[in-house]
């Protein structure tokens, strides 16, 4: 019962993260209809990022998130009109090319990221990993605590800014309609920009918050675009509060199949669950994602 | 002398230079060789679903890894001759196409790609964790054969084969316009009475079986299969680079961008030693494409002549 609880536990804590992890390339998708091939590295290179900032600054990883926000979502600001061009309008192939440019950009970054910085294994130096807490019987290691609070704070502004803000209005209007919404004066470039600036930036401060919690190394990207991928077809593409359940839910699956299986079959289970909900209901579980 | 007589002679020529390239090569560039021709049977068989229908399958490498371990497991554990398992291997290749295919088919876009993917991954997984027919990541070991010519025959074969067939199916039958009316308006040859999902189904089933014996000649060839081997994320990676250098949806187009993205792979490597420097040359190489010449360099070629019927059209408007 115990190891119930305390699987249970860590599978909820773990969700945290990938929430912040998913929410932005459900929301690209929603907004640009584009599949992110390239999520897995965006996230990768967000841990470097966190890794070199943290060796020069001699900050707690979480400290330079900021830092690493702002970084991220310009490159992903400046990068979408590439994609705009080349997904957008009256090309040959329109509906393929986004997922061909965005698979050219993940190998760009992969390559780069294995001549710059090898095949071993990193981490960030966290001095919260010497904590840990006791709820009854429960162990509750400090950075995992932390990072799932973090990512709890982050979901709860992301939501905020989507529902509560006139940008959030005008996001959510190009999501809906992106014809109506150019004729009531939305500048629907801007807006990609920004929504996809948005998802690169939250991908890139999950890459700290996993980097905090388990090894990396420039290869980790495939691993995690799987978990991506997962969570933002289970939760319904485009459709965020699907999200929230369908990141927790994989927690979950994680964590128990740890427990009870063999951590070999997490990637078996993941993947065959993500075929077969693509299969039976694509559009995720709750039926609410976009066709 | 008229054009098509001087493309007649051309390919004549270039096939009598590719049936005694054995005796030129020293055996290093014979292995090159082979390559080349693995990667223009598997981008060839790529393009037939990805090119045409525009499904792309990101799951290529799921029917070259079960075509590799089916071939070997009838040599090695049931003791059947090879040419019999290799055949056998294709069967059990397109058999899994046609299960893949018949659910998956029928889901679009992004979600197919992503199926797909999901389900190549899965079978490179089941690979690794059934260790009693697999022999799990320490893999089968198939005897070996000192001499390498055969291989290169067995592939050129399956490549001449397949760009038969590919003739056969997209210059001599009604086929070709159902498969490039699936791709550019799905809904519109459906109301117009074509069987949409037949057509989708048989060319995928037909590539599953050519990507499938690809997998088993190899497996006889490289003697040592794992499933990190045979159902690498690079195999499916290659023949989609392939198809878009060349150019999708042509005929010849997936054939020159595997000789041009091989041999230039291989030849990075052999400068740099290393296929870290591969990696980033093949990611620049693939959004240049996706920027400038989503045609691919064929498209590029075709838009001087006269344009191919079955070239991409610029679509009249997005959806």
């Amino acid at each position: 019962m115990i190891q119930f609880l305390q699987s249970t536990l860590d599978g909820l804590l773990i969700g945290g993260v990938l929430i912040v992890l998913s929410l932005g390339m459900s929301l690209a998708f929603g907004v640009m209809r584009i599949v992110d091939f390239a999520v897995g590295e965006w996230l990768m290179l967000g841990a470097f990022a966190a890794l070199l900032l943290t060796g020069g600054l001699h900050w707690e990883p979480l400290l330079v998130t900021p830092i690493v926000f702002v970084l991220f979502f310009g490159l992903g600001y400046f990068f979408q009109p590439l994609l705009e061009r080349v997904s957008g309008g009256k090309r040959a192939h329109a509906n393929l090319m986004g997922l061909v440019l965005t698979f050219g950009l993940s190998q760009i970054i992969r390559g780069g990221a294995l001549m710059g910085f090898g095949r071993d294994n990193h981490s960030l130096k966290t001095g919260l990993s010497d904590l840990t807490y006791f709820l009854g019987p429960l162990i509750v290691p400090g950075a995992k605590l932390v990072t799932f609070i973090a990512g709890f704070a982050l979901t709860l502004a992301f939501l905020y800014l989507l529902y509560r803000t006139s940008v959030g209005l005008r996001i959510r209007m190009v999501a809906q309609d992106k014809t109506s919404a150019t004729l009531l004066g939305v500048e629907t470039g801007r807006i990609n920009n920004l929504v996809y600036g948005l998802h690169v930036g939250l991908t890139a401060v999950a890459g700290v918050f996993i980097g905090m919690l388990f090894t990396f190394n420039p290869e980790v990207g495939a691993r995690y675009a799987l978990y991506t991928f997962f969570v933002v077809v289970l939760g319904g593409m485009g459709y965020l509060p699907g999200v929230i359940v369908a990141a927790l839910g994989l927690g979950l699956v994680q964590s128990y199949v740890t427990a009870y299986l063999d951590p070999r079959y997490i990637s078996l289970a993941a993947f065959a669950i993500l075929y077969l909900v693509l299969v039976i209901s694509p559009r995720g579980l709750l039926r609410r994602g976009l066709e | 002398m008229s054009r098509p007589a001087l493309g007649r002679l051309l390919g004549g020529a270039a096939l009598l230079l590719l049936l005694i390239l054995p005796n030129l090569l020293p055996v290093f560039w014979m292995r090159i060789a082979t390559e080349t021709l693995m990667w223009a049977v598997l981008a060839v068989s790529w393009n037939l679903v990805g090119g045409y229908t525009g499904y792309l399958n990101f799951g290529h490498a799921a029917f070259f890894g079960v075509g590799a371990y089916a071939t070997a497991l009838f040599t090695v554990k049931a003791g059947v001759p090879f040419g019999v398992s290799l055949l056998l291997g294709g069967g059990v290749g397109g058999i899994l196409a046609l299960l893949l295919g018949l659910p998956t088919l029928r889901i679009r876009g992004a979600y197919f790609a992503i199926a797909t993917w999901a389900f190549a991954e899965a079978m490179g997984q089941i690979a690794t964790i059934w260790e009693g027919l697999t022999g799990g990541s320490e893999g089968l070991r198939m005897p070996a054969l000192a001499d390498n010519r055969p291989f290169y025959y067995l592939m050129l074969g399956l490549l001449l084969l397949t760009l038969l067939g590919l003739h056969l199916l997209v210059r001599r039958s009604k086929y070709a316009y159902w498969l490039v009316a699936v791709r550019e308006q799905e809904d519109v040859a459906k109301a117009m009475g074509i069987d949409v999902f037949r057509a989708k189904l048989m060319v995928f089933v037909l590539s599953g079986i050519i990507a499938a014996l690809a997998g088993g000649i190899y497996a006889y060839w490289i003697t040592i299969i794992t499933p990190k081997e045979v159902f690498k994320v690079l195999i499916t990676d290659n023949s989609v680079v392939m198809s878009l250098f060349g150019g999708l949806g042509t005929f010849w187009g997936p054939v020159l961008g595997a000789a041009v993205v091989h041999l230039s792979a291989r030849f990075l490597w052999l400068s740099y030693g290393s296929d870290v420097v591969y990696i980033v040359a093949i990611g620049v190489a693939v959004c240049l494409v996706a920027l400038f010449i989503p045609n691919g360099l064929l498209g590029l070629l075709e838009r001087r002549r006269k344009g191919s019927a079955f070239a991409p059209q610029e679509p009249e408007a997005s959806r």
